[in-house]
């Protein structure tokens, strides 16, 4: 016979406010097994645990209930509690009666109340019969992936490389870098982004435990946390990297032009490109969907030959390189190769885009004067299409009036609802290097309101007014185009509560933070969720932010929400100790409150394998025949495939049919 | 100015009363008012400022205000709002609320007569420049339609603005 314990918490006023705790634990004394019902203002707290500890300590108990809040939270808590005592901990049970009764029926005192008597029953029912239960472990694949090369990507790779443990960096530009590659100086502190991030670009490259892997993507990920197989498909480059000096000749002589993505659209690169000047690794690639074939002569193929020379008519990218590592008769395989790794866990750092200016059509999208604020980091960056100077791009004269736009797509019912949270800053931070620069630029910034919250940040704003920057409250309504490209912006003043209209040379809009088209699919490869605003979810929002839902699976930087750049390495450095966890242990431990299946009731019929929604069943020989078999590392215990067997051959332990009998037969009684 | 909930409350009350639904999804942002012509024309508090005041619990405060009877419903506010307030919908309910209340800026009483009279809110009599185009002197509209023109003030005088006793 059980001996059941059923410790009643008030949770403060969280439950006592509403329900009876008293007569739940009156009521609790005299369900069947019970010997000892007792109740406390908090069960967590260290008396509370120790109350329980002590009754398993004297033999009185040696089956727990706890009836409190959620299991979600607080089950760990008094597992570990009666484990301490001597019992084994899966011998526990917990009735929720704060979720379940106190916070849905705070109008009904008496109601919930009796609820949570039912509540408490069905959980006395199941602890009955529960039955000791064993943690299982798996051993532990001693690497880890990266996806992304961005400042987020980057910070983690060195930190988990730094620990000792092997880690593949897969970024799927030619480069690392990410959007703070395309930066030219980064608030509150103006330090260049180059210098700053190039020397961790080129250490992570350089890292002995790291395997960088650019121009790369995740095709298929397989497995679960400590055991993973990764295939990483590093798209086709047309290059032989291992000869390219990075030299760039092929690009200086490559006729093929096309908007470069680097510089935001504002300039063109060739099909042969280097990313940037200070690309890591600085390797050529042929972008074949702009390539023009030269010389009349597809990829793959032979060249031919001059009738009067005798001699190949060679593509000019070929032609140029002096390294010969372009060499256009090969028949290169345009989807790439794949490369297979293993890892033990993964972190996810794939950042984000802005939104284009083309979505708002009512700021005169057509105007070349009107630009993304990413386009005028690159107008304003010294490696960028002007060198840093600023030009306007119609004409390429200096803009005397200058209007910053806050807000394009964020918090705007029609597009993101959230603040995209850095722009403010970095308008601010435009503004003043460009005040700075050109002392008689005339800076008009409009704002809803301005959002600085961060260390040295409010300082950063206030020191922008006292340059003479002017800042208006109010959103701006629209631009008109006028002529000689100046544009007529449609604006108001707050607190006069009157119109702003004044023309302007130059328009930048600070367009939201959202994440790539590719994304998605990512997401289905790795089973990651999108949260409300469409970012990767995080397990909890405030104490699980770096894991997610899939056990090994870790997230950093933009693509968990828009965050600025001391944000991003603060939540990648946490993203990359939580990953090496797993990775320092050498050992998961594996739930036991997972499905099993008996393999002598088991007819082998396969219902269950293709049901299993994280892919732990395969059929496997015994004694001759094939018999279902459940990967104990991969499965959930969701129970899908126990109420699914036609034969009753799989159990879920911790949810065994006696045990779920039992209590719908207290909560129906 | 004190702020008092009950005021406010009856304010927000009233004007989703007239329509006004979406004036608690404001968040003062100005687009409205930047883009709106009546905004340009010196009527101050249309659309945010309105909604502003009508959130301070200032209903009557702002009552004789003649604002609301320069909007142009031309629904620029609407377009360009970002948190879907449909702020011409609290103008033209406050507008409602001020009929009701007989608060009739003199402008406003002009065009309700003319609406009476003619079908038309804003009429000017052009037939002399139509002819002058070569256009037929009488447009087919209510203005020379004595049956028209009753059947509206009969509609008018049976709907709620029949009862405030201006005709
Ligand atoms: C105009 C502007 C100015 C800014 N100025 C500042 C500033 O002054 N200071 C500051 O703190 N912050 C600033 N920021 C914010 C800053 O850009 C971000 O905080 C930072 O870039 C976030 O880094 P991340 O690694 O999360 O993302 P990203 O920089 O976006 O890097 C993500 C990387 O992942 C790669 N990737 C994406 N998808 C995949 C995939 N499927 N497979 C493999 N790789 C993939 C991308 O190619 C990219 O290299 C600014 C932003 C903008 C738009
Ligand atoms: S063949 Fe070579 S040079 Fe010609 S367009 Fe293609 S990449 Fe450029
Ligand atoms: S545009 Fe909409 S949210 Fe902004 S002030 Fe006007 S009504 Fe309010």
């Amino acid at each position: 016979m059980a001996k059941v314990g059923v410790y009643v918490c008030h949770c403060g006023s969280n439950i006592a406010g509403v329900i009876d705790v008293e007569a739940v634990r009156d009521f609790a004394a005299t369900l069947p097994d019970v010997v000892i019902a007792r109740k406390d203002l908090f069960m967590c707290s260290d008396s509370g645990q120790e109350m329980v500890k002590q009754d398993v300590r004297d033999g009185l108990v040696d089956r727990v209930v706890v009836a409190a809040c959620t299991p979600r939270t607080h089950e760990p808590i008094f597992r570990a509690a009666i484990e301490k005592a001597g019992l084994n901990k899966y011998l526990f049970e917990m009735a929720n009666i704060r979720d379940q009764a106190s916070w849905v029926h705070g109008h009904d005192h008496e109601g919930a109340t009796e609820k949570a008597k039912k509540v408490v029953a069905s959980a006395v029912a199941k602890a009955r019969y529960l039955e000791s239960l064993e943690d299982k472990y798996v051993d532990v694949t001693d690497a880890a992936l990266v996806i992304g090369g961005g400042i987020g990507g980057i910070s983690a790779a060195l930190e988990l490389a730094n620990m000792g443990h092997k880690t593949y960096l897969v970024e799927k530009q030619p480069s690392i870098g990410g959007v703070m590659a395309q930066l030219d100086k980064t608030f509150p502190t103006n330090d260049c982004s180059a210098c700053i991030l190039t020397p961790m670009m080129v250490e992570a490259y350089n890292h002995p435990n790291i395997e960088t892997m650019t121009y790369s993507e995740v095709d298929d990920v397989s497995g679960y946390i400590g055991n993973f197989t990764v295939k990483v498909r590093q798209k086709q480059t047309y290059v032989d990297w291992a000869k390219c000096t990075g030299c760039g000749d092929c690009a200086t002589k490559c006729p093929a032009k096309t908007p470069d993505e680097f510089n935001a659209g504002l300039s063109e690169r060739r099909a042969a490109f280097i990313m940037f000047p200070q690309a890591v690794p600085k390797k050529a690639v042929i972008d074949m969907a702009h390539c023009l074939n030269c010389a009349g002569r597809e990829i793959g193929t032979i060249p031919k030959v001059n009738a009067k020379t005798g001699k190949q008519i060679l593509a000019p990218c070929e032609k140029v390189c002096p390294a010969n590592a372009i060499d256009r008769s090969i028949a290169h395989d345009p989807k790439g190769a794949i490369k297979e790794i293993e890892v033990g866990s993964i972190v996810v750092a794939t950042g984000y885009k802005v939104m284009e200016k083309e979505w708002f059509k009512e700021m005169a999208p057509s105007s070349p004067n009107v630009i993304t604020a990413l386009q005028l980091e690159r107008l304003i960056s010294a490696t960028g299409p002007t060198e840093g100077k600023l030009l306007r791009p119609s004409d390429h004269q200096k803009p005397k009036t200058l209007t910053f736009v806050s807000c394009m797509g964020s918090r705007d019912k029609k597009f993101h609802t959230y603040c995209s949270r850095f722009c403010c800053m970095y308008m601010i931070k435009q503004a003043r290097l460009l005040k700075e620069k050109y002392p008689d630029l005339v800076i008009n910034m409009h704002f809803i309101d301005v959002r600085t919250a961060g260390k040295d940040y409010d300082e950063y704003y206030t020191g922008a007014r006292n340059m003479g920057i002017n800042f208006f409250k109010g959103k701006v309504g629209g631009l008109e185009m006028l002529p000689e490209d100046k544009l007529r912006v449609l604006a108001y003043d707050m607190e006069s509560a009157t119109n702003i209209e004044y023309e302007s040379d130059l328009v930048i809009l600070a367009t939201a933070v959202e994440l790539p088209e590719d994304a998605t699919s990512l997401a289905q490869k790795l089973g990651l969720q999108f949260c409300g605003s469409k970012f990767f979810r995080e397990l909890h929002p405030k104490l699980g932010p770096v894991e997610t839902s899939t056990e090994g699976l870790f997230l950093a930087g933009c693509c968990q929400g828009p965050k600025d750049i001391p944000d991003t390495v603060s939540q990648a450095k946490g993203a990359a100790a939580a990953a090496a966890v797993p990775l320092a242990q050498g050992k998961v431990k594996i739930e036991p409150i997972i499905s099993e299946v008996r393999t002598e009731v088991c007819s082998g019929c396969g219902i269950c394998v293709p049901l299993c929604p994280y892919k732990a069943i395969s059929m496997r020989e015994f004694g001759g025949e094939l018999r279902a078999h459940i990967e104990i590392s991969a499965c959930k215990g969701c129970g899908v495939c126990t109420s699914a067997c036609p034969s009753a051959a799989i159990v879920l332990h911790g949810y065994e049919e006696d045990q779920i009998f039992a209590q719908i037969a207290a909560l129906t009684a | 100015m004190k702020i008092e909930q009950k005021k406010i409350d009856e304010a927000v009350q009233t004007i989703t009363g007239y329509g006004g639904h979406g004036i608690l999804n404001c968040v003062q942002c100005g687009a409205c008012s930047a883009v709106c012509p009546g905004v340009k024309a010196g009527f101050s508090l249309l659309c945010r400022n309105l909604i502003r005041h009508l959130l301070n619990g200032e209903l009557e405060e702002i009552i004789e205000d003649p604002s609301s009877w320069g909007c142009q419903a031309c629904n620029r506010c609407t377009e360009i709002c970002p948190q879907d307030v449909r702020p011409q919908e609290v103008v033209f309910a406050f507008r409602r609320y001020q009929a009701n209340e007989m608060a009739f800026s003199t402008s406003a009483v002009t065009s309700q007569m003319n609406l009476y009279e003619t079908g038309h809110a804003v009429f000017t009599d052009a037939r002399e420049l139509r002819k002058k185009v070569g256009l037929p002197a009488e447009p087919p509209t209510s203005a020379y339609n004595e049956k028209a023109q009753r059947e509206i003030q009969a509609l008018i005088n049976s709907g709620p603005m029949g009862e405030l006793g201006l005709f």
